[in-house]
């Protein structure tokens, strides 16, 4: 997968640029606030159709966009695969009322929808706050989870987008029934509820099902990355953290996790069996009626679930250095490029966001031998000296200014 | 300054701008020409608006906006009352006529259960239907079957599961349309044939 030419009007802090990617590896070299990250997000989003960090997306249009008489900011991008060239095309247009944009998608110029645009450009992107990947609040982790999983599976996508709105509406009914003084026992409640547990149990053991298996096939692949990056003989472990018994964790299992008495698995665990899932969610949705009825809101399921980051034993978020969280978080994107890559048999577009200066020799080494198993790779850096002389002459380096984007650089 | 705006003019623009889907401009736009136009034009339109308030009210038996009551589908004695159409908006009684594959009677709802809209199913005409089907129950003519004609999207199917849970202890027949509708999509704007096809294909709920 190569992206061979991208296009932005106002996006962010660029007016206008055309830009073309003759070469696997380009090289973004730039000072701080110059755009070199806003390049990243571009192709980022193109990819995903969101924005990467839940960063508001009205910053997506930038100022200049306001000399336009309608305002508006695009992303437009030309993606090589198989000798095949698809044109791809987010256009924002600032809404005449109120706040936000509406969102436009274009395939090869005919209007489609945002989940059209998945799968047709795969990106993984690391920037050096994803550290929050292991430090930051559980619904980071969730969201690494579903922008990786829509980029491979569509199916995904479409039964997460479906969770989504059942949840809002489930949530907005346990409040209603809450505030009409309504008890657990009542036919209406069930009768009220009855749809809305079901739709949310089968959507939610769809989810929660492809979840575990891409874990499954993650979990090795970045204990792997880590220890090569770290040397430590220690191991990583990525747990998952239900919030209900999805059934093949054990007797045990599940009341450890959610005590937080957290340990490495002595073996590989099997994964849910999907069909069982939806049973068992909607069988602990009905026996926990009068908890979701107080807190008026959906308890379980897999908007609530979470990853654990382990090293051996030990908690990584709690007790690891910074350091070592940096690592791991690293470790999990360089295995998302190779879980991508053999769940969709095609290599995602690496995108590096000045990661070379916070790392040390060896590491750096480790980073540029991942840039070797992707078709294309595109680094930022503030200075030239991140990268080797033999890295930089094999690069495409460009120069990053005031959104403005020249050839050239340092040898 | 200029001149300000008659208040006949004004008041028209305001009106309009009211409408759904009507901003100041359209409203001025329309405004103006129904100024410039042939007083027929904007004397039928009058006269249009005010029967529409006048002359329209609600089936008392289908909630249908109807110029009798009962309307003329549910008092014709050809059709069958046995069979109830369940729909969400009165288009959507317009939208099954023209497949000309039902002879049964109709039940509108106006509305569908939402709970992020607030909408439950104390908002809707649900009350109404119970109250229809139990008194047809003593009749010779009792209901026996519910066809729920709401839209194919989540908030439609739950109002078809709510109303299968509500009315098949009463011994009713509680079908759906078939799929094969464009999901997601409202029924006013299925087309003839798919509406036609989904009808005799019905399914049990
Ligand atoms: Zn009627």
């Amino acid at each position: 997968m190569f992206l061979r030419r991208l296009w932005l009007d106002h996006f962010r802090n660029y007016r206008s640029l055309d830009l073309t990617f003759p070469q696997p590896w380009t090289l973004l070299q730039g000072g701080n606030a110059q755009g070199k990250t806003n390049l990243l997000e571009a192709i980022h989003y193109l990819a995903t159709s969101k924005s990467s960090h839940a960063r508001v997306e009205r910053e997506v249009v930038g100022w200049s966009a306001s000399e336009e008489p309608i305002p508006h900011a695009r992303i437009r991008g030309q993606v090589e695969r198989a000798g095949q060239v698809t044109e791809l095309e987010i256009l924002f247009t600032r809404r005449a009322q109120g706040n936000g944009f509406t969102k436009q998608v274009r395939i090869n110029g005919v209007a489609r929808r945002s989940l059209d645009l998945l799968g047709l450009l795969r990106a993984v992107l690391f920037m050096p706050q994803d550290i929050e990947l292991v430090t930051g609040s559980p619904s980071i982790r969730r969201r690494y989870l579903d922008v990786a999983l829509c980029q491979i599976d569509r199916e995904y996508c479409r039964h997460l987008a479906r969770y989504q709105k059942v949840l809002a509406h489930r949530n907005s009914l346990l409040r209603q029934l809450r505030e009409g003084g309504a008890r657990p026992g009542e036919p209406r409640v069930a009768a009220e509820l009855g749809f809305w547990d079901e739709q949310l149990a089968e959507h939610g053991a769809h989810v929660l099902a492809r979840r575990y298996a891409f874990l499954a096939r993650l979990e090795p692949l970045a204990a792997a990355q880590h220890h090569l990056l770290s040397g430590c003989q220690e191991r990583l472990h990525i747990l998952y953290l239900p919030t209900f018994d999805p059934g093949h964790l054990g007797p045990q299992g599940l009341q450890e996790l959610r005590a937080g008495h957290y340990r490495a698995p002595r073996a590989p665990l099997s994964p849910p069996v999907p069909a069982e899932l939806a049973g068992r969610l909607q069988a602990h949705l009905e026996t926990h009626r009068a908890r979701e009825l107080a807190a008026g809101a959906t308890l379980a399921g897999p908007h609530r679930d979470d990853l654990v980051f382990l090293l051996d034993d030990r908690e990584l978020r709690a007790y690891g250095s910074r350091g070592q969280q940096r690592t791991a978080a690293l470790a999990l994107k360089l295995a998302e490029v190779r879980a991508m890559a053999a769940e969709t048999g095609d290599t995602p577009v690496l995108l590096l966001d000045d990661v070379m200066s916070e790392l040390d020799a060896r590491r750096r080494e480790m980073v540029l031998e991942a840039l070797s198993e992707v078709d294309q790779a595109i680094l930022t850096a503030t200075d030239w000296e991140d990268f080797t002389p033999g890295f930089r002459a094999q690069a495409y380096r460009l120069q990053v200014v005031a959104g403005q984007v020249r050839a050239g650089g340092k040898d | 300054m200029a001149e300000p705006l008659a208040q006949p003019v004004s008041n028209l623009i305001q009106a309009f701008s009211r409408l759904p889907g009507i901003g100041p401009k359209t409203a001025s736009r329309l405004a103006y020409f129904l100024l410039r136009a042939d007083d027929e034009i904007a004397l039928n339109l009058a006269r249009a608006l005010e029967e529409l308030k006048a002359r329209t009210l609600f089936c008392s038996v289908c909630l249908n906006i109807a110029d009798q009551d009962p309307c003329r589908l549910c008092a014709d004695p050809q059709r069958d009352p046995t069979v109830i159409c369940v729909v969400e908006e009165p288009l959507d009684v317009q939208a099954i006529e023209r497949t000309r594959e039902f002879r049964g009677v109709y039940h509108v709802l106006h509305g569908a259960i939402s709970p992020v809209e607030g909408i439950g199913p104390e908002d809707l005409k649900v009350r109404e239907l119970m109250a229809r089907v139990r008194r047809s129950l003593e009749t010779e003519t009792p209901v026996q079957e519910l066809i729920v004609a709401t839209n194919p999207n989540l908030e439609g199917e739950a109002t078809a599961m709510y109303l299968a849970r509500l009315f098949k202890p009463l011994g009713l027949r509680v079908t759906r349309l078939a799929r094969g509708l464009p999901t997601g999509g409202d029924l006013e704007y299925a087309d003839e044939s798919t509406l036609a096809n989904a009808l005799t294909g019905r399914s049990e709920l």
